[in-house]
Formats: structure tokens, sequence, C-alpha cells
């Protein structure tokens, strides 16, 4: 596109052209470009190389574990029920989602209308990880055909999972009608938008309600395996709000990179009103990430001597874990600081990236590395791997495709009719 | 493993052949035992009662105290003193051939003051029994050392010609 | 600029705190102590008297009518196998139960220990099922409904045993798969499990969990030097159907010694109490923050009305 830009063309960003004809759908969706021009765009992509290797290799891989099951996919082991689809999948993308409900809370909620530039990526970032998260789930699943079976056929309401497939399936209608503006601008639907609009503050309070609770429950999945979880990463009463509290950086922080990405690959989607502001709303969201960083800190060393696990430190375990603590936690929430004071939107970025490797490692932590810490480690097949990089891949595409055409970096220029 | 076949099968557990031998009946018991109440699985077993007798030396190593001789174990004596028999002296007329029937477990429970209520069954009061002295004394020990494996049996064991066939099974699951 | 009054606000949030109370209220009514039933029955094992012939293994293959195993069920190679990190065998989808040995320093011969659902009086399997697949019979039998398993593995997560089984190799339908006590064909009936009548040495003695335990006691103290004085299933995670006695310390026979006499739904509850707070709590305190940052917008929104 950056070539295509020093030609002179100009993306899609109104519903009329240049001549004054209104663009079709089709146009729309070859953001303004002729095909031939359109696929020429996309072969000179060196980026998109590599999906279709990645693709090459996954696809028939993803079909084949569903052909073969998932025997042949993982190391089908029964004291490690959960691999890394869900370890990667569902415990780190939906921590990572979390920037939706904190977007929609500052914006909608707290009336911060200074965040709007980057409010819609943050819904998008929500949404779509949501999105991949169940995806990642439905891979897993023995059955995924049978995922609605805990909303309709056989209930089990004790069961903190009823609670997250019902959150997340909630929350996710919750966050694709907060990005219906969005969508209908570019489509020109204003009447979908209006409608939104007058319910919009219910969304949002829904949507804090339901992430606080499956964020938290998520967390809690894993109170119910307190002797395989390793201590330190184990807290009964503290798991739900060490996963939640986490969350809340945790979106904030890739909020942060999603945007750096944006600005440094897709600098030719943002307009001016989202590139101008981007450095000041990227120390805005880590004065927030920095807040949640301090609070998650202090309760997980709140659980450590509530739990009496002190003597764990100086274990192997300890000293892993304390690694995770200073790179994931204790470097972000410095470099944060440094950055907020010195105003250097570069540091936070930084600090975002470690961030988001913190909470990965976290989840990873909980969920694989450390789990059965008394039995064996069990390393995931290459198998599975790939299809974690497969779906992951595909995650970034739709992301790349509505960055693309939607109005998330940009204003929608709407015509006086 | 039909539960109601076998129940009708043990019906004749202890066949007691007949006494040819030269000691004296009242004295020893009978020469032989045939044991078949595993006729599902297993030959009958021709029990050398005689040659116990000798090997064990003293009835209540194996009878308890329903012969009349002071029981080994200590926790017996407390309420069996020696001199003190019983009418059944045969092993299935203690031990039953359904320890688990509604009838027996119904008895437990309704009679608080029940005592033996962990007596084992028949089946498993001679395996303990054999069992035991066999490791004690290194006598035989394998299933197949004392019975001899009918072709049920085989079957139920997946061993002999129903055994499976190296190639057929793939190893899946909990492999790790 | 955005119009939000009061009362838009207000129909938004009640409509969002309904739609959540809908759905994530009854999560908050989750189990109290329960403790099991009554009248439960159990199974107490004595690895004192088992010889390893795995006559068990053989009857429950059979009754089960589970698929053909790969050595004969007389082949005694298989208590050398050892799966990743030196574990012995375990139950899987093929086989619900096994016996493993263990060589003891010291011992005269081998103990052999046999594995399989313990039939928890309060399951973590049950409790973690999120479509409500597991019972626990009267009986005392923990049941499951193989038809409306999803396949999420939470109760394998949860087991504190490590027994559910999974038929990962199935790609049509994969579900969870462990012993059910024999409770179709022969608990239902008041019958023993196919293993306890299988098996020669009487390793096992099936009756009423009450009565177990007396007996087990009974025989620690006419044993006292043969047996650990502990019954193991008694009080660990609230009680397990399935008891056993032994004269080797439990731990040195693959136990695990450390789980704690709650039943495991406990460590879970702090969790679900937040539950209906969240819910009841929320709604009201976030209109209220928006309240709060926009009483400026609102004031003029209501001069302008009136």
């Amino acid at each position: 596109m950056k070539t295509l830009q020093a030609q002179g063309v100009k993306p899609v960003d109104s519903h009329l052209q240049a001549n004054g004809k209104p663009w079709s759908v089709k146009e729309k969706l070859l953001l303004g470009l002729t095909p031939k021009e359109y696929i020429a765009m996309q072969v000179r992509n060196p980026f998109n190389w590599l999906l279709w290797i990645i693709y090459a290799v996954g696809i028939p891989v993803l079909v084949g574990r569903f052909i073969f099951g998932l025997g042949w996919v993982t190391h089908s082991s029964y004291e490690y029920p959960w691999g890394l689809f869900l370890g990667w999948g569902l415990f780190t993308m939906v921590p990572l989602s979390a920037s939706g409900f904190m977007m929609g809370t500052t914006v909608e909620l707290f009336g911060r209308k200074d965040f709007k530039p980057i409010e819609r990526l943050g819904l998008l970032n929500g949404l779509l990880g949501y999105l991949f998260a169940v995806m990642f789930l439905q891979v897993d699943l023995g059955q995924p055909w049978r995922l609605i079976y805990p909303m309709f056929v056989s209930l089990g309401p004790a069961a903190v999972l009823f609670l997250v497939a019902w959150h997340v399936a909630t929350y996710l209608s919750c966050q694709v009608a907060e990005l219906v503006p969005a969508f209908s601008e570019w489509m020109g639907f204003p009447k979908a938008k209006k409608f939104i609009k007058s319910i919009v503050l219910g969304l949002t309070v829904a949507g804090i309600i339901l992430s606080t609770l499956h964020q938290g429950a998520l967390g809690a999945l894993f109170t119910y395996a307190p002797g395989k979880v390793h201590p330190l990463w184990y807290s009964s009463p503290f798991q739900w709000f060490h996963f939640f509290i986490s969350a809340v950086f945790a979106g904030l922080s890739m909020l942060i990179v999603v945007s750096t990405l944006c600005k440094w690959f897709l600098r030719w989607r943002c307009d001016d009103n989202f590139l101008k502001n981007l450095n000041t709303l990227t120390l805005g969201l880590a004065k927030g990430a920095s807040l949640a960083l301090i609070t998650y800190f202090v309760t997980k060393i709140i659980g450590i001597a509530h739990d009496g696990d002190w003597e764990y430190l100086a274990s192997g375990w300890g000293q892993w874990f304390m690694f995770e603590m200073v790179v994931g936690v204790l470097l972000p929430l410095v470099f944060y600081t440094v950055a907020i004071k010195n105003q250097n939107a570069s540091l936070a970025r930084f600090s975002a990236f470690l961030a988001v490797f913190g909470i990965a490692l976290n989840r990873l932590n909980t969920a694989l590395v450390t789990f059965n810490w008394n039995l064996y480690q069990e390393i995931p097949h290459w198998r599975e791997v790939m299809i974690v990089i497969t779906v992951y891949a595909t995650y970034i595409v739709v992301y790349r495709a509505i960055l693309a055409r939607m109005p998330i970096l940009y204003t929608w220029k709407e015509q006086k009719q | 493993m039909g539960g109601k076949k076998k129940l009708l099968g043990v019906a004749a557990v202890l066949v007691l052949t007949a006494p040819l031998a030269s000691r004296s009946w009242a004295e020893t018991g009978p020469d032989t035992v045939v044991l078949d109440s595993l006729a599902n699985h297993y030959e009958a077993v021709t029990f050398d009662h005689a040659m116990h007798v000798d090997v064990a030396g003293n009835c209540a190593t194996c009878h308890h105290h329903t012969t009349g001789e002071a029981p080994v174990d200590q926790n017996c004596g407390r309420c069996h003193s020696a001199a003190q028999g019983a009418s059944g002296i045969a092993c299935r007329d203690c031990h039953s051939v359904e320890p688990f029937s509604a009838a027996n477990l119904k008895a437990i429970d309704s009679n608080p003051q029940m005592y033996h209520t962990g007596k084992p069954g028949l089946k498993g009061a001679l395996h303990q029994k054999c069992l035991g002295c066999h490791q004690e004394m290194g006598a035989p020990t394998g299933c197949q050392d004392c019975h001899a494996r009918n072709d049920q049996g085989d079957a139920f064991f997946r061993a002999g010609k129903y055994a499976p066939k190296p190639t057929a099974s793939e190893s899946h699951g909990g492999g790790h | 600029m955005k119009k939000i009054n009061r009362r838009s606000f207000l129909k938004g949030g009640l409509a969002g705190g309904a739609a959540l109370a809908a759905t994530g209220a009854k999560t908050a009514s989750a189990a109290q102590d329960f403790g099991g039933y009554p009248d439960s029955m159990g199974v107490l094992v004595d690895f004192t008297k088992c010889v390893g012939c795995r006559t068990c293994e053989a009857a429950c293959n059979k009754e089960q009518g589970l698929p053909e195993p790969e050595k004969p069920f007389d082949d005694q190679s298989v208590f050398d196998e050892q799966r990743h990190g030196g574990l012995p065998r375990r139950p899987t989808e093929k086989a619900y139960t096994v016996v493993n040995r263990y060589n003891i320093v010291g011992r005269e011969h081998p103990l052999f220990r046999k594995v399989q659902c313990n039939h928890c009086n309060e399951p973590a399997c049950l409790t973690s099922c999120f479509v409500n697949a597991y019972k626990k019979t009267p009986e005392g039998a923990v049941i499951y409904d193989p038809t409306v398993c999803v396949g999420c593995r939470t109760c394998m997560i949860a087991c504190p045993f490590y027994v559910p089984a999974y038929s990962y190799s199935s790609a049509i339908n994969p579900v969870v798969k462990k012993c059910i006590m024999c409770y179709d064909t022969r608990l239902k009936f008041g019958r023993p499990p196919a293993c306890v009548e299988a098996c020669p040495q009487q390793v096992m003695t099936f009756g009423k969990r009450s009565e177990l335990l007396k007996l087990a006691h009974q025989k620690i103290r006419q044993n006292p030097d043969k047996y650990v004085d502990h019954v193991y299933g008694e009080k660990e995670v609230g009680g397990t159907a399935w008891l056993y006695l032994s004269d080797v310390p439990f731990d040195r026979i693959g136990f695990d010694t450390h789980l704690g006499n709650q039943p495991i739904i406990n460590y879970v509850k702090e969790f679900l109490t937040v539950v209906p707070m969240v819910l009841t709590i929320w709604p009201a305190l976030f209109t209220g923050f928006h309240l709060l940052s926009n009483r400026k917008d609102a004031k003029k929104n209501e001069e302008t009305k009136s």
C-alpha cells in the first residue's frame, strides 16, 4: 500500500469516490483498488509469503486434527488434558483482549472522550481476541459441535466453566454490538449506529461485569487443581483476582502493542487524529497499566504471604517465578513509570511488549509449565504448535483485513445527504 | 462375568470325596477334597488334604478354632478358647460362597453386634490360606501351578489362543 | 456529543444487569458441604492381600466390554512398564483399572496396588463439569453420561487422583472414560463390582461405606504391627467410596498424602461467592461512577430539557 500511496492512491474513507460516485461494496472490499492492483499489492507484501508458508503446513495439520482426532496432534496425555490450545488460545488470548471492556469503560463510562481515537481499536482487539479464543477452544474441544450443550442441552450451573462459557458468549455479542457503529459507517447503515448509541451504556456496564467475572473465572478454573498447579502460581482465595487484575494491564499493554504495530505497518490507514494523539494516548494507557501492575504485584505478594509459600521461592520453581515477576511485572512497572514521568512513549511501548510477554508467560506457567509440577513436564507436540501458529496467523489476517477497511484507525468521512 | 451362572455353578463348591484313607476320618478328615468353584475358568483342583495335614501339623492352622484346637491367632483366642469346636468344620460351612450377597450385607447392616463382618468369602478364604502358606513355605504360588486354566479361562484372560496379536494394537493415550 | 440522560443509562444498566443475573446467578448456588449419601456402598481394599494376578483387570475388561488389551491379562511383564516421567501404569480409555507393583525395601514380597476411580463423596469431576454429565448415585458410584460430554476435559484437571481418561484416539466421538463401579450392570442391583467379585484373594471387601470404615479400623486395631494406622479415603478430599489399608506408608506406594480433607469444590467456593457480589454491586457502582464523572453533562442535559 505504501507503494500505491506514493503513486497517489488514496484508500477508501468515505462512501463517495473522488468523482462523486458511491463506492460499491466490492470496491470497498478491494480498498478502492482494481483487482489487479489489489493482488499485486498482496503479492508484494513479504509478510503474506510467510503466511502462505504457515498455511501450507498448518492447514493440512488442522484438517488432520478433525480426521484423526486430538491424539494425532497432541501428546494426548491424561495428566495434561490441557495443552497449548487452551494455554495460549484461551488463557493468554482472553486477558490480552481485555482492552475491549477497558476502553469501553474509560470512554463511555468515565467520559474520557480524549481516548476516543483509540477506543475502536481497543474494542476490535477485544472482539477478535475473544472470537479467536473461541476458535482455539473449538480446536481443543473433543466434540466442538456440542459447544452449545452447556447453554441449552445439559446445564451444569455450579461449574466455573459454565460461567466462563455463558459470559464469553454473552460478552462476544456485547462486543459485536459495540463495534456495530464502525461497521454501519462503512456499510452505510446509520440506523444501526443510532440504536447502539442508545444502549451503549448498558452494553458497557454489562461488559465490565462479564469481564470481571470471566477473567476471574479463568483463574478460578485452576482452583479445581490445588495440588497440581505450583503453589507460587496458585492461591485459592486470590486466584480469580490475580487473573482479573493482570488482565487489566494485559489488555492495556496489548492495546499499546497493537497500536504500535499499526503505526509501523498500517500507517497508510491511520488518520492524523490517530497518529497525532497516539503518543499521549499511549502514555495514558501506560498510566492505567502501571496502576494495575502495582496492584497485581502487591496482591501477588499478599497471596504468597497468605498461603505461606515463602519457602518455595528458594527452589528452582521459585527462581522461575521470580524471573516471571521481574521481567513480566516489575520491569514493565518501572519502565511505565519512567516513561510517564519523562513523557517517553517509546519506552512505554517497549514496556508494553514486556508486559504482554509477562502475561503470556504467567498464563502458560499456570496452565502448562508448573502444572503437575510434582509429576513430569510435558512438551507440546509439533503439530499442536503448528495449529496454534496457524490459528493465530488467521487471527492476524482477519485483524489486518478489518483494520484496512473499517473506520477503526481513521474517522469515516460522513457525507451530508 | 456371568454372575447368575456362577451362582448356580458354585452350589457344589466343596465336594468332599469319600474317605478312602487308612487314617480315621474323625481324626484327620478326608484324604482329598475336590475344589471346583472356579469351574468357569479353571479345571477342578484335587486338594491333597492328607498331605497338608502332615505339613501343617495342626488343624487350627487352617481350621481356626472349629476342630477344637486352640486357635493360632491371638485375636481369635480372646473369644474362642481351646476345646470349643464348631459343628461345621469344612471351609464352606462358615465362608460364604457369595460373601457380598444382599442377605449377608443386610445381616451386617441390621446387626450392630455382629462380629466377623470382614470374614472372607469361600474363594477368598481358600486363596488367602493356600497362598499365604505357599508363599511362606516356598511352595508354588502361580495361578496355574494349582489349577489349570480351561478354554473359557484363556478367553477371559486373553491368553493362549486368545492372546492379542502384537501388531494389532497400537499404543494410544496415557503412554506419556 | 453523546446524549445520555439518567433515565437512558439506568435503563441500559438495568438491562445489562438483568441479562447477567439470568445467566450467572445460578452459579452462586454452589454446593454446600455434602459429606456423601448415608447408605452409599464402598469397597475396602487391603493391599496386604493382593498378589498381583490381574484377575480384576480381566474381569473389568469383560464386564465393561473394553477393547482387547495389548498384552494378556496373565502377563506379569506389564509391571515393568513405565510411562513418561517414570510413572507406573494408570487407568486408560481401554482399561478402567490397573494393578501396579511396588518393590519395597525390607518387605518380603512386592506390594501390589490396584488403581481405579475412588468414587468421591463430593467428586471434583462432578462439580467441575459444565454440562452436568457426572452423577453421584445414592449407591455411591460416580457415573457419567457420555452423550453430553463436550470434551473440555476440566474433570481431568479437577480430579485429584488423575482418574478420568479420555479417548483421544477417537475423532468422531471422543469422551471421558472411567470406572463407574459397575453401576449399570451390578451396583444398581446391590451387587459388588466385577473386580471385587473376581478377585481370588478377596483383597476387596464390598459393603456399606460406614460399615467398611468400622471394619477397617477394627482390622488396624487387631493388627497394629501389620497395618499403617490410616484408612486412605476415609477423609481425603471429603472421603471416597473406595477405602484402602496398607502395611506400607501410602506415600511410598504412589498415593498423594497431601490432598487434605477438604472436597475440591471448597477451594473453588472463594470465587463462587464473588460471583453474586459482582453481579449485584457492579451495575450500581459503575453507573454511579458514570454519574459522577459526567455530572456536568447530565446537568446540562436536564437544564436544556426543562
